[in-house]
């Protein structure tokens, strides 16, 4: 499965950097991370780590292989 | 560091927890707010509201300020509360409810004291629960349960656990939860009850206003625009404006930065931390950085981290400016959760290389002084496997992969050590893994390499010797070896009395693991005395560390009982054994289903085939195979003991076929097993073949002895059958289920040759001796025989047996019962009254008759019933469906 998780502001590259397994992309004033993911432990814990580094997630959805 | 205590039960120190970790005392610890902490009114005031619902959720993102709000509320109650940072313990319920009972208890709710406490990681007993929720309720006073991190429990039965204990607590606890996600309790029942108070995101924003304050606390000055916009842009959010504030106490014109400060499009917590991080002093910044590895830290141990010598005086710096670092007490810190996380990414960037180094440093740190599971977590996040393993053994813990709290989490964590890892640690290890899944077969080839590794290095490694030592009893008994198991625990004996004194106290598990295993070779080998004396030793034990060794223990002993004729005492020590595991939680049934198979085995000799049947079917739903050749012997005859009983003669048969795989021939097994041929040929009418399996036997056991006499009578030999019997030494201590049986051999033997007067005296001494026991089945076993003899004659009763119960079909081809006693419609009326819980003096103004004559009634009412109390009258009665 692959998503992208859209989240409200620009990470710095250093914060992108916990999310190693994910690629990024900048658009208006937004990040959206993407890449593929295992299963549902993956998924959730991803949505977990956006918590525990105090990002706000916007969307996340799961994008056509 | 304070020591480390045992877990005895009754009142434990405050500074002792479940698992004897001082460290992990940290998760009871109320954090203390800092001095720029700001006290909320209104939060407050909605908090003091809570003691009226019985559930009160803080809900709020990380760095919202929950837990600082609620230590802060809590640190002014005048109720006890007892906290416990859930998020620091481990993730199994087991563990979970170890943990808050010592909460409650360290919070001084002394009526907790006699719940329990599990000692299994995997499992929390639901009479524990029922036990703690009714100790609760019968509080005058409510206690405060608050459970931080409440987010980071993800078993889901926890939820609903809690649930079960907050509503049959009823008035006598409040719970306050602290997460960032919902809890799966079910919230909308409790808000349309009206019994939750919710404090979540919108509510533990700040305002302007307070906004204002607490950058005041900060000694920075802001006017209500400028307030307003900060606010604006943070969203309120506490660990936003904290930043604001450090970042702007370090710049040249603080009012400016506030006013100008502009996140930007960047994510606030982010850009910020960057922000407050790069105006640090470089050694700050270092130390920042490098602890972020750690969940907790203490200056010495950040010092070894750094390489420095002045963590302290820098940690409290940052603690007392209120940045980054939280103090737990003792002198142990912890990063805030959010900056943690965001710190190990900077860690990442700047030392990509650094955070294996860090881990193995902690490793190394804190296996002299820290708690275990902490420095094994280290050392297996460094990679270091050889430290790690050595780690575990050197601390003579290996015994807790088959016991304890902990054994679910080593096999996690040791489940990542690659193969080609070496050492004679690292292969202990591995066998002690495959052990625990009850795989000897693979776990010898990794205890040969240890032992020839430990062999080649000469002296020293005391450690790992004793752990091979203890594995190699559990080996040997798995796989039938006694004299394995006899050697390798006497190397043990020699070792424990070479290490110093603490390390053994530490961790009972060891010796009861050892005795116990000792205790179940030498029970295979037929050797029931020696067994005895270790599992009685085994068996000693009180905690939670022992207590799957205590359970097996004493169901060996029970089997013990069983083989050498005495259910009645093997039936009492099973059901101390249960009990015992229903304290500490164990897995139902725990062990290998040996308890249980010994009590079905007990049901059988009183005739009760439902209720045997029922406990076999229990005592292999257990596990799929038996682990050790003790218990599949047992589960063999058991279950061939049952089909003759069920008249299935032929199935028994086969059954007795099964093999049992194992290294020697155990006796016992054997002769019970030919036991069990023999009937099977009597059944069937083949008295020959009947005698010729039991040659082997006669003289060794006394059973088979009986039986072989029996084998002859049925031959229509009953001068072979005295001389049998005749032959039994006098001095071996069988109980009533063998010598009720030789009676009956006797009698009839004495019959047939025409002293029918001596026959009816042996026949009456038989029922005497049964009675207490309740035996049945040796009755049956006899034949048309007694049957004729007792229909000619008055006898004494055997007690009334069970009648069929709801659900179980007849048994085919049952005979009826042998001998039952009614009680009279008098007695009736005295045992229904004993089931009300009436005195013998108000059964007897009831019934209009003296006192004497209610004595009378009862001593008859509990003749027929085999009992000897009221309370057992009144059981056996409902049994009997009597009431």
């Amino acid at each position: 499965m692959r998503y992208e998780i859209r989240v409200d502001g620009l990470m710095s590259e250093t914060l992108t950097k916990a999310f190693p397994e994910l690629d990024h992309v900048v658009m208006s004033g937004q990040t959206v991370l993407f890449g593929p993911v295992v299963d549902e432990a993956h998924l959730y814990g991803l949505l977990a780590r956006c918590q525990s580094l105090g990002l706000r997630v916007l969307e996340m959805r799961r994008i056509p292989e | 560091m304070s020591e480390r205590g045992d877990n005895s039960p009754g009142p434990t120190a405050a500074d002792v927890d479940p698992l004897g970790d001082p460290f992990l005392r940290t998760c009871f610890a109320v954090p203390v707010p800092p001095a720029t902490f700001l006290r909320r009114r209104r939060l407050v005031e909605h908090l003091d509201q809570a003691p009226a619902t019985p559930l009160t959720m803080v809900n709020g993102c990380a760095g919202a300020g929950k837990t600082l709000l609620v230590a802060d509320w809590a640190a002014h109650l005048d109720r006890p509360v007892a906290w416990l940072t859930a998020g620091a313990t481990d993730q199994a319920p087991g563990v979970f409810w170890a943990y808050l009972l010592e909460a409650l208890r360290a919070c001084g709710a002394h009526e907790i004291r006699d719940v329990g406490c599990p000692a299994e990681a995997g499992t929390v007993d639901h009479g524990l629960l029922a036990r703690l929720a009714a100790r609760l309720n019968a509080r005058d006073r409510p206690v405060t349960v608050v459970l931080d991190e409440y987010d980071r429990v993800s078993a889901p039965e926890i939820a609903d656990q809690l649930g079960f204990v907050l509503h049959h607590a009823g008035r006598g606890m409040r719970l306050v939860l602290v997460t960032r996600t919902e809890p799966t309790l079910p919230l909308h029942r409790y808000r349309a009850d009206g019994t939750l108070t919710e404090i979540r995101d919108a509510e533990l924003a700040f305002t302007p206003e307070e906004a204002a304050t607490l950058l005041e606390l900060h000694g920075l000055r802001l006017g209500d625009d400028a307030a307003r916009a900060l606010v604006e842009r943070t969203r309120g959010w506490a660990a936003g404006l904290r930043l604001c504030a450090l970042a702007a106490r370090q710049s040249s014109d603080p009012e400016t930065y506030l006013k100008e400060f502009e996140a930007g499009q960047s994510t606030i917590a982010d850009f910020l931390l960057a922000e407050v991080l790069k105006r640090q002093p470089a050694p700050t910044q270092d130390l920042l950085l490098r602890v972020s590895v750690l969940d907790r830290f203490c200056p010495d141990l950040a010092n070894a981290l750094a390489g420095r010598r002045d963590a302290e005086p820098i940690l409290a710096e940052l603690h007392r400016a209120n940045a980054f670092v939280e103090h737990l007490g003792h002198s142990w810190y912890r990063l805030h959760p959010l900056f943690a996380e965001i710190l190990a990414a900077h860690l990442r960037v700047r030392f990509p290389s650094l955070e294996t180094e860090l881990h193995r440093r902690a490793a190394q740190w804190l296996r002299h002084t820290g708690p275990l599971p902490e420095t094994l977590a280290h050392g297996a996040a460094a990679g270091d496997w050889p430290f790690t393993a050595r780690t575990l053994v050197d601390d003579l813990a290996i015994g807790q992969f088959f016991t304890g709290l902990r054994s679910g989490d080593l096999g996690e964590l040791f489940s990542r050590m690659p193969p080609e890892t070496t050492g004679p640690e690292a292969d202990l290890v591995r066998a002690a893994r495959e052990l625990s899944d009850g795989d000897p077969g693979h776990a010898l080839p990794h205890l040969e390499r240890a032992r020839r590794e430990l062999a080649r290095a000469g002296s020293g490694g005391a450690a790992a010797r004793l752990g091979l030592a203890l594995l190699d009893t559990l080996a040997a008994r798995m796989t039938g070896c006694p004299d394995r198991a006899e050697r390798a625990a006497r190397t043990a004996g020699e070792l424990l009395r070479d290490l110093p004194a603490e390390l053994p106290r530490k961790h009972p598990e060891l010796a009861a693991l050892l005795q116990t295993h000792l205790g179940a070779a030498r029970l295979w080998a037929g050797r029931f005395e020696d067994a005895g004396t270790a599992l009685r030793a085994a068996a000693a034990g009180s905690d939670g560390a022992t207590a799957l060794s205590r359970e097996d223990s004493l169901s060996l002993l029970a089997l013990i009982d069983c083989l050498t004729g005495w259910p009645t005492r093997a039936e009492r020590r099973v059901l101390a054994a249960l009990a015992d595991a229903e304290r500490f939680s164990l897995a139902e049934p725990a062990g290998s289903g040996l308890g249980h198979l010994v009590l079905a085995a007990v049901a059988l000799d009183r005739d009760e085939l439902g209720e045997a049947r029922a406990l076999l079917d229990r005592a292999t739903a257990a596990r799929l195979s038996p682990w050790d050749p003790v218990t599949a012997a047992a589960l063999v005859i058991v279950r061939a003991r049952l089909q003759l009983a069920r008249n299935e003669a032929r199935a028994a048969l086969e059954t007795a076929e099964s093999a049992v795989p194992a290294a020697v021939a155990s006796p016992w097994a054997e002769a019970h097993i030919a036991l069990v041929v023999s009937a099977a040929h009597l059944a069937e009418g083949r008295p020959e073949p009947a005698v010729k399996v039991l040659r082997d036997a006669v003289g060794q056991d006394a059973a088979c002895t009986v039986a072989a006499a029996r084998a002859h009578l049925a031959a229509g030999d009953p001068g072979a059958a005295l001389d049998l019997l005749d032959a039994l030494p006098a001095g071996q201590r069988v109980g009533p289920a063998v010598t009720v049986r030789a009676l009956l051999v006797r009698a009839e033997a004495t019959g047939r040759q025409g002293d029918h007067a001596t026959a009816r005296r042996l026949v009456t001494r038989a029922l005497l001796d049964a009675r207490n026991e309740r035996l049945r089945r040796p009755f049956q076993e006899t034949g048309p025989w007694l049957r004729r003899l007792l229909d000619t004659d008055t006898f004494p009763r055997l007690p009334a047996r069970p009648g069929p119960r709801s659900g179980n079909e007849p048994e085919p081809g049952h005979p009826p019962a042998l001998v039952v006693d009614r009680l009279s419609d008098r007695e009736l009326d005295v045992l229904q009254r004993l089931a009300q819980m009436m005195t013998t003096e108000e059964i007897a103004a009831d019934l209009f008759v003296s006192v004497n004559t209610v004595k009378t009634h009862l001593k008859s009412v509990y003749r027929k019933l085999g009992v000897n109390r009221r309370n057992e009258a009144v059981h056996r009665a409902r049994e009997l469906r009597l009431l």
